[in-house]
């Protein structure tokens, strides 16, 4: 009865690497000790059912008049019934029972459901149509309810409960089957086959069936686990098996009648359906795990936890890295030239007058789940001046956004920052609570991210997203918060703030979301805004009118843009340095003009090459040749 | 606001007329006749033609059909084959009790689901979440009128604090009607709690994990106001569409734990009519709840539109 939700990755796992993936989901489900306990279990009590007739001490039917509901003794372990049955015999035999109409009832709702959902998923259409209708019927009824009607109307039976419960569940089959089948068929390779003049059958069975495999197997487990429990309550009113056979609902009957007199007697059944509907219900939420490969395990979080950096660790890094910067400028002053001696090393302009945000020696990794830890940023430093944009440029996997993330204090689970320092307005960041990033979060670092309308939520007006940052930050009241967040849009150039204020974020563009987004991040007045990608989701367009107000904003307010991106021209557009990140290292650092004018790492130059121009005409655009794999791994060709 | 009732309502009249019909069909599904099925064993070719013909069987299916529309739009579902009394005040009779039960489980379900998924949504991976998360997975696993019957044994027969036999009608004693209840709106409540803890936890990470999240904290906006405020009304857009689903469970599940608690409910009346094949009755059980799923449904689709704006038909 339960509604359990499916993996996404089985569900859109292309057939021909259906085998693989099984295979990986064998590997994981090793390493998830409930899923293991869950299918022993299973399997003891599948034994159990198989070997009844050798495991039971008494024949189903057996009766002993003269231990009637008797307590536990070394014949009956578990006591006797008021028809002096061994209680544990009965157990066992039911355990039969509840299986075999267990999976009976799962094996009909399959039968009806699978064709079902196959058909209104391909054919779509009037088929869908009715028959969606047919399921919103059914989704209007209780489960138990058509059981009911089933019996009401065919009689008691045990094929007959095996129907009516199948019936039950055959609509969440056919729902299921259905909206995978919608999505396959959708998909580029259902299309592709159909060019290449397969039959709609030969589609279907062949490409989307193994798709299914996954889910049918886990919503299996689970409407088995509710089979079972359905079976119980039809048995223990009396409309399940006829009475002679033994059933874990039939004995619980027998044990209300006997509640006050023997309360022991509704505990072996009970306990006997718990731990078997248990054990499917984890079988089956285990299958989903291991074929979507989700879920950190409790080692990860606890290393997690322990390797974060503490803030005397910090500070002390920074101090020899302050010392060390010293030594370095006096050393560049000394030689009086920008190439420093190693190739690795950064190419500096000279330092902003006035500091605002100093990144130092930072590195980043990432934990993985066999422990093995993946340098994200090595051993990065920057500085940003105030009023100064700065261009955080590198490929996809450079690892730009996790500076940022790490500036913010928001890096994702298993991101953590290995050592460094960062240091805002003389302030530093890095090993500070959640409440002391608090204080710094808005008033000093603002930042917005890629996806516009993610970035707001759907269900709150523009107005209370701007509203409540600035009430935290200037105590004011709802009203002259308001006023201010209309003046706050105004600025960004959203036209019709004061009426705007009460929409909601899909009733803006994707570059009005963003100038929303801005404008939150500037609710604070911070003296840093960083930008992740935040012009990326844009058309050119809107990206160059969002750059134009970014450009305004810091001239009007004065505050320090750190702008984030991939776009060579977003980069050249607007910002006065550029920053060159490549595999977690920064490889050069230079004012704008110099930097695309004179490039001096051999990574800038080809990165710079590889942009096609006006001016220039090539047959091929030029590629780098190292590529940054799925992994981590930096391969070399 | 409007526009959106009248919009459901386009969608749930259909439904509830669909809904009408095929529980209409329903004696056309039996094997034989429904009169054969009441007569039993007893039965004659002759004493089913006089029982068709005194119920009415033998009538055209279209002029059977119309009776049934004509007497359903003035609130009449027929008469009882077994009884000889009206559907309609044979439910009257019954649905105080089963609505009460359904309300506290309701209202348990409710309160508990989203307040473990609220509370271990805003902490996963600990100690706390894990206990909690365990918790459910063993409250959707238990049969509820298993526990029912363990509840009862040890707070009814046991420590005495409750009523065994719960049901004392609202007109007739509030106090005793509230305590009545206390067992039942666990024993209902504490499945559907579970299945809506798991669903409010899973949309509570979601939502902290949406980009929406991050831009508020960079903002500043304390995390309090930030779990609270944005994350629990983000989350009830899909907690909303598992307490629908869970009051349909109810609804089933509150049908066979009567027989736990001895409730004059639907459920009781269903269960008779069942074993004694009372279309009539069956008919009108069926009807009754598929109406009350229907409404409740239309209702917490009028209040999606309320949380979501992206809901509200233009």
């Amino acid at each position: 009865m339960t509604t359990s939700t499916v993996g996404p990755a089985a569900a859109s796992a292309p057939a021909a690497r259906q085998a693989s993936g099984i295979r990986q989901a064998w590997g994981r489900l090793r390493h998830q000790p409930v899923t293991l306990a869950a299918i022993i279990t299973v399997a003891i009590i599948v034994l159990i059912a198989a070997f009844a007739p050798l495991i039971a001490p008494y024949a189903p039917g057996e009766t002993d008049f003269t231990a009637v509901l008797a307590g536990p003794s070394a014949e009956h372990p578990l006591g006797t019934d008021d028809f002096g049955h061994d209680i544990l015999s009965q157990l066992i035999y039911a355990a039969r029972t509840a299986l075999v109409v267990g999976v009976g009832s799962v094996f009909v709702a399959m039968l009806i459901g699978v064709p079902m959902g196959l058909i209104l998923g391909y054919k779509g259409g009037w088929y869908d149509r009715i028959g969606s209708r047919v399921m919103d019927i059914a989704d209007a009824m209780p489960g138990i309810m058509i059981g009911f009607v089933v019996i009401a109307i065919l009689g008691r039976g045990t094929l007959i409960l095996i129907f009516a419960i199948g019936l039950i569940f055959s609509m969440n089959f056919a729902r299921m089957v259905r909206a995978i089948t919608l999505t396959e068929r959708k998909k580029l390779y259902v299309e592709s086959a159909h060019v290449s003049g397969l039959r709609n059958r030969q589609i279907v069975f062949g490409q989307v069936l193994p798709n299914l495999v996954g889910p049918l197997a886990v919503q299996g487990a689970v409407f088995l686990g509710n089979a079972i429990k359905v079976e119980a309550a039809l048995s223990f009113l009396g409309l399940g098996l006829p009475d002679d056979q033994p059933s874990w609902g039939g004995m619980l009957r027998v044990a209300a009648e006997h509640q006050v007199d023997h309360p022991w007697m509704a505990l072996p059944p009970g306990i006997a359906i718990v731990v078997t509907v248990l054990a499917l219900n984890l079988l089956g939420d285990g299958i989903n795990d291991a074929l979507s490969g989700a879920r950190t395990t409790r080692k990860q979080r606890k290393k997690a936890r322990a390797l974060a950096p503490s803030l005397a660790d910090v500070e002390k890094a920074r101090q020899s890295a302050e010392a060390r910067e010293t030594a370095t400028d006096a050393a560049q002053a000394a030689t009086a030239s920008v190439i420093p001696a190693t190739a690795s090393a950064l190419i500096t302009t000279p330092l902003h007058p006035e500091t605002v945000l100093a990144v130092r020696d930072m590195r980043i990794v990432a934990d993985r789940p066999d422990g093995e830890v993946v340098p994200l940023v090595t051993d990065l430093s920057l500085t940003v001046g105030r009023g100064e944009i700065m261009g955080l440029l590198g490929e996809s996997g450079s690892g730009k956004s996790m500076l940022a993330k790490s500036i913010l204090g928001l890096l994702p689970a298993g991101v953590r920052v290995e050592s460094g320092s960062v240091e805002l307005a003389g302030e530093e960041l890095v090993g500070r609570t959640e409440r002391q990033l608090r204080s710094i979060r808005g008033k000093k670092l603002g930042v917005v991210f890629q996806n516009p309308q993610a970035n707001l939520s759907p269900v709150h007006t523009v107005g209370r997203q701007l509203v409540d940052p600035l009430r935290v930050h200037h105590g004011m009241s709802k009203k002259a918060a308001r006023d201010q967040a209309a003046d706050l849009l105004d600025m960004v150039g959203v036209k019709d703030a004061a009426n705007r204020l009460d929409q909601y974020p899909h009733q803006f563009s994707g570059g009005m979301a963003q100038r929303v987004a801005i404008a939150i991040a500037l609710a604070g007045d911070p003296d840093v805004l960083i930008l992740d990608e935040a012009t990326s989701a844009l058309d050119v367009t809107t990206q160059s009118q969002v750059l134009d107000l970014v450009l305004d904003l810091r001239d009007k307010l004065g505050m320090a843009v750190i702008n984030i991106t991939h776009d060579l021209g977003v980069a050249a557009e607007a910002c006065d340095r550029v920053a060159i990140m490549y595999h977690g290292e920064l490889l050069e650092v230079n004012d704008v003009f110099s930097l695309f004018h004179e490039p001096h790492h051999p990574y800038t130059k080809a990165l710079l090459a590889s942009h096609p121009t006006a001016d220039h005409k090539v047959d091929r655009l030029p590629t780098i040749a190292d590529f940054v794999t799925a992994d981590g791994e930096w391969i070399a060709r | 606001m409007g526009k959106l009732v009248l919009y459901r309502l386009g969608f749930a009249i259909p439904q509830l007329v669909v809904v009408s019909v095929v529980v209409f069909s329903l004696t056309y599904l039996v094997p034989g006749s429904p009169a054969a099925a009441i007569l039993g064993v007893s039965a004659t070719p002759e004493s089913i033609a006089l029982v068709e013909e005194q119920l009415g069987l033998n009538e055209p299916v279209g002029q059977r059909l119309v009776e049934w529309f004509g007497g359903l739009l003035h609130g009449d579902l027929g008469t009882a084959y077994r009884s000889g009394l009206p559907v309609t005040d044979m439910l009257a009779q019954r649905i105080p009790a089963t609505l009460s039960m359904i309300l506290g489980g309701m209202v348990v379900a409710i309160v508990l689901g989203v307040g473990v998924g609220v509370y271990t949504g805003t902490r996963p991976g600990t100690k706390a979440d894990r206990l909690l998360t365990g918790g459910t997975v063993l409250g959707i696993a238990i049969p509820e009128f298993w526990l029912g019957i363990i509840l009862t044994t040890i707070f009814a027969a046991q420590l005495g604090w409750l009523p065994i036999v719960g049901w004392v009608p609202f007109s007739v004693d509030p106090w005793g009607w509230f305590v009545g209840l206390i067992l039942p709106s666990l024993t209902l409540g504490i499945t559907g709690g579970a299945i809506i803890a798991r669903q409010t936890r899973a949309a509570m990470v979601r939502a902290l994990a949406a980009p929406y999240t991050d831009t508020l904290t960079a903002a500043g906006v304390p995390r309090r106001k930030i779990l609270y405020s944005y994350g629990v009304k983000n989350a009830m857009v899909p907690v909303l569409a598992s307490i629908g689903v869970v009051f349909a469970i109810l609804i089933g599940v509150s049908f066979v734990i009567e027989k736990v608690f001895s409730f004059p409910g639907l459920g009781s009346l269903m269960l008779t009519s069942t074993i004694g094949q009372d279309f009539p009755v069956v008919q009108g059980v069926v009807l009754f709840t598929a109406t009350l799923v229907i409404a409740v449904n239309l209702l917490i689709d009028v209040l999606y539109g309320l949380i979501n704006p992206q809901a509200r038909p233009a």
